[in-house]
């Protein structure tokens, strides 16, 4: 995790905007907004449901584009999109842990070989054998350390969740973006969810996640609200 | 690295590549039997042709060659050339031995009247004799046969008593002979003494000789008298079985050289009319077997002064117009082609124009004071052929069905092409989420399309090995399959009926659960069991079933040589085209956006 220069922000959306194509109809989700996350913090997105809070996210983790002119995103202080495709490809490799709601695992591969597989894609972090290690020591911590040549089908929800976030954290990155992380999951096992994330975050790692959850934003530093395609009312929650 | 991890999980974990591995496996199988079989037909075709009739051949149709023997003297004494030998050939009608009553069949023949030594050199008539040595069986028939046109004089070197006995063991024999196996050699040998036995067995040459059989076929003479050798299917007594080998009807009753024929045949004089038929009796000597259908069919050789005299193309002599008494000058014998043969190494092309100019040089040569010459090369009539434009109006049909069967059957690619475009867009719609999934982690377009690409080329690779070994096994074993096709085993039907039975009953036990897949394939295994026993059943009612037709394909036997350099050809097309059929949906999943991708459902 490098660090950023001070009153930088690591990352950055500046007047995002984002339409989808539904056929001939333009649905304009994200119509200005803006928002800065610092290194070190825990931002919350709060939204309700078709509010754009994946957008955001996906917008900034270098998955979606914005609009022709729609802003840009920063990293850095350096525009993600002016960067080549291989640069991007590093980008989400190197920098960007991604949790999805769904977990998004692939269910061909063992929980391990779904934990190292961007440290197997990115090259990173030496040879096979020392990424299979921290891929281990990841899911160990996690308490999944039993469950290493299992298939994602024969796990738990909560477990599921806990690989995909090792997963994301396989390259060791400077920023998770956790989507709905616990939607899938009952409120117990969500809420351990919660404490892993938690955790790495007062182990110095930048969240971003989005919910629609309060009582899940309430967890978080800082929580902005999305509404009407725009940020509203940034708040220190903390 | 992690490609391989995913393409090796991809292809062990799913039913789908395996019925695209068999698809392909399939495919590339039914182009290499057929383009083998094809090929193999083509080249016996054109082997045979070379066989039978040398390098190149010089024909001069009806009235033939003048000085054949000066030219193929003088023809050897080129260095390229390994031997020549004339031929005088012409149609004729062949009365066989049989049937047993008064009025016999007889058979339209292809006589070719030829010098046996020579013609040994220049084609491989002697490996084409049929008979080697007499069976047993055989054996009895000419000890039988030597009795029956011996018997005075068997009878004054026989006491009543033996001859007597000889009578019953004959009689005895005569009427089984037809059906079973009998020991009269032995019989015999035991009843008469040393003296006696020795006497019966100088009746027939080929007795106390058993090699006698092929000499006198490769001589075309029995004691001293021209004989014939037929081709193997020219009689109806042959028949072949199912190994390949032949056998003779009736316990070999109907073995031609136990037996005479009468050939006749039709001169035609110097303006093309009809003289009278000649006619000539002749023993059967051996029988022939070339491998092609149509000439064991239809071909017998006599010697060459046999059907010189027949078609009036012997040595005759020239007399004064005015005064038919006065000889003026001899017409040679004439022949109506010559074979050659080169030595090894020289083509057909090059010992064809070799052979033309030494065919002027030689007329050139001949003294002015000679009365008959052969036919000029301006001459229409007069061809001088390599062996493969001797069999253009043969082998150009082949090569072209060869062609068009290679055309039609390269579509074959295109519809492994199609295949594999129909199952790669169904993995890849599949596959959706994940490509979303490793779009999301880093994963570049380039390593998507790897991912489906090395998937395509081990289903490629794997499926048209398979389909090699298939194509291979098949072929190679092509007649044994044939003739399993023809007389299919009651055993199989029963088989079949069983696991038909055995499916049913199952399937019924099964279907009590209410689930669809286990009625649905335990009525598929049903029909094809069942369907599978019925056709079986309905070929053994119809009496067998023939594909490849003898009197169709001109061989007797289907061809089962791989053709090796358009198999490989066939190989490496079958997984250019998986590659080429995967390249398009591993593009569009490479293009698939990440977004769209995760939350496909």
């Amino acid at each position: 995790m490098n660090d950023t220069p001070n009153n930088v922000p690591i990352l950055e959306g500046r007047h995002l905007k984002k339409t989808y194509k539904l056929g001939r109809a333009s649905v304009p989700v994200l119509l200005d907004a803006s928002l800065e996350i610092q290194q070190g913090e825990w931002m919350t997105i709060l939204g309700s449901s078709g509010s754009g809070k994946s957008t955001v996210l996906h917008l900034l983790g270098g998955l979606d584009r914005p609009d022709e002119g729609g802003g840009e995103v920063l990293f850095r202080g350096e525009s993600v999109w002016a960067r080549s495709n291989r640069q991007i490809n590093q980008f989400r490799n190197h920098e960007v842990g991604f949790v999805f709601q769904f977990y998004h695992l692939l269910p061909e591969l063992s929980v391990l070989e779904n934990t190292i597989l961007p440290a197997m894609i990115g090259r990173l972090g030496g040879s096979t054998t020392d990424s299979r290690a921290r891929g281990i020591a990841l899911l160990e911590q996690f308490g999944l350390g039993h469950r290493l040549a299992h298939r994602p089908r024969e796990l738990s929800g909560g477990e599921r969740q806990r690989a995909a976030i090792a997963r994301a954290l396989i390259n060791r990155p400077s920023i998770l973006l956790a989507d709905e992380p616990t939607g899938n999951l009952d409120e117990e096992t969500g809420s351990g969810i919660l404490d892993v994330i938690g955790q790495l975050h007062k182990d110095g790692l930048t969240v971003v996640l989005v919910t629609h959850n309060m009582e899940i934003a309430s967890r978080g530093e800082c929580c902005v609200h999305l509404r009407h395609g725009q940020i509203e009312h940034p708040a220190t929650m903390a | 690295m992690y490609q391989t991890l995913l393409t090796t999980r991809y292809l062990t974990s799913r039913v789908i590549p395996l019925i695209a591995v068999a698809a392909v496996a399939l495919c590339v199988a039914l182009v290499i039997v057929v383009v083998s079989v094809m090929s193999g037909f083509l080249n016996m075709v054109q082997s045979s042709g070379r066989t039978l009739m040398g390098d190149v051949i010089i024909t001069y149709g009806i009235s033939g060659i003048p000085h054949y023997d000066d030219l193929i003297t003088y023809f050897e004494n080129d260095p390229n050339v390994h031997a020549a030998t004339p031929i005088v050939d012409g149609w004729g009608l062949l009365r066989m031995p049989y049937p047993d009553s008064e009025a016999k069949q007889s058979e339209t023949v292809q006589v070719w009247g030829i010098e046996p030594t020579s013609f040994a050199k220049v084609t491989s008539f002697d490996e084409s004799l049929q008979w080697k040595t007499p069976t047993d069986n055989q054996r009895n028939w000419l000890l039988l046969d030597a009795i029956t046109s011996n018997q005075e004089n068997l009878r004054e070197n026989l006491n009543d008593e033996q001859w007597n006995e000889l009578d019953i063991v004959v009689n005895s024999a005569s009427n089984t002979m037809n059906f079973e196996s009998v020991s009269l050699w032995t019989d015999l040998q035991e009843l008469l003494d040393e003296s006696q036995w020795k006497l019966l067995l100088q009746y027939d040459e080929r007795l106390h000789n058993p090699n006698a059989l092929f000499q006198q076929g490769l001589s075309l003479s029995q004691n001293g008298k021209e004989g014939i050798v037929s081709g193997l299917h020219v009689s109806e007594g042959n028949e072949r079985q199912k190994d390949g080998t032949y056998q003779v009807i009736r316990n070999d009753y109907w073995w031609l050289p136990r037996f005479d024929g009468t050939l006749t045949m039709l001169p035609v004089d110097a303006q093309g009319g009809v003289i009278e038929p000649e006619s000539i009796i002749m023993p059967f000597v051996n029988e022939f077997q070339s491998g092609v259908f149509m000439i064991d069919e239809s071909r017998v050789f006599v010697p060459i002064n046999v059907s010189q005299r027949l078609l009036h193309l012997d040595t005759a002599e020239i007399v004064d117009v005015d005064d038919p008494s006065i000889i003026v000058g001899i017409d040679p014998a004439r022949a109506t082609s010559i074979l050659i043969r080169g030595i090894k190494g020289i083509g057909a092309d090059d010992l064809q124009v070799r052979i033309a100019n030494m065919y002027d040089s030689f007329l050139a040569g001949l003294p002015n004071d000679t009365l008959v010459f052969p036919p000029t090369r301006g001459d229409p009539g007069l061809t001088i052929h390599t062996w493969e434009e001797q069999q253009r109006r043969f082998t150009g049909p082949v090569e072209k069905e060869r062609e068009l069967m290679r055309t039609l059957f390269s579509i074959v690619y295109l519809v492994v092409a199609a295949l594999i475009l129909s199952i790669f867009w169904s993995i890849v719609f599949e596959k959706t989420r994940d490509i979303g999934i490793l779009r999301s982690i880093g994963a570049s377009r380039g390593s998507i399309v790897w991912i489906f690409l090395q998937y395509s080329l081990v289903i490629g690779i794997v499926g048209s090995g398979l389909g090699l070994f298939i194509g291979w096994f098949i072929t190679k074993n092509i007649n044994t399959i044939h003739d399993a096709m023809g007389n299919p085993p009651l055993g199989i039907a029963i088989v079949a009926f069983v696991l038909a039975t055995c499916i049913a009953i199952y399937t019924a036990i099964k279907s009590r659960s209410g689930q669809m897949l286990p009625i649905v394939l335990g009525s598929l295994g049903i029909i094809t069991c069942s369907g599978i026993g019925a056709l079986i059943l309905f070929i053994r009612h119809i009496g067998g079933l023939v594909i490849w037709d003898a009197s169709v394909y001109y061989f007797s036997v289907i061809p089962n040589q791989v053709d090796w350099p358009s198999s490989l050809v066939t190989v490496c097309g079958a997984i250019l085209f998986c590659l080429l059929g995967a390249v398009i949906p591993a593009a569009k999943a490479a293009d698939t956006d990440p977004v769209k991708a995760l939350r496909h459902e």
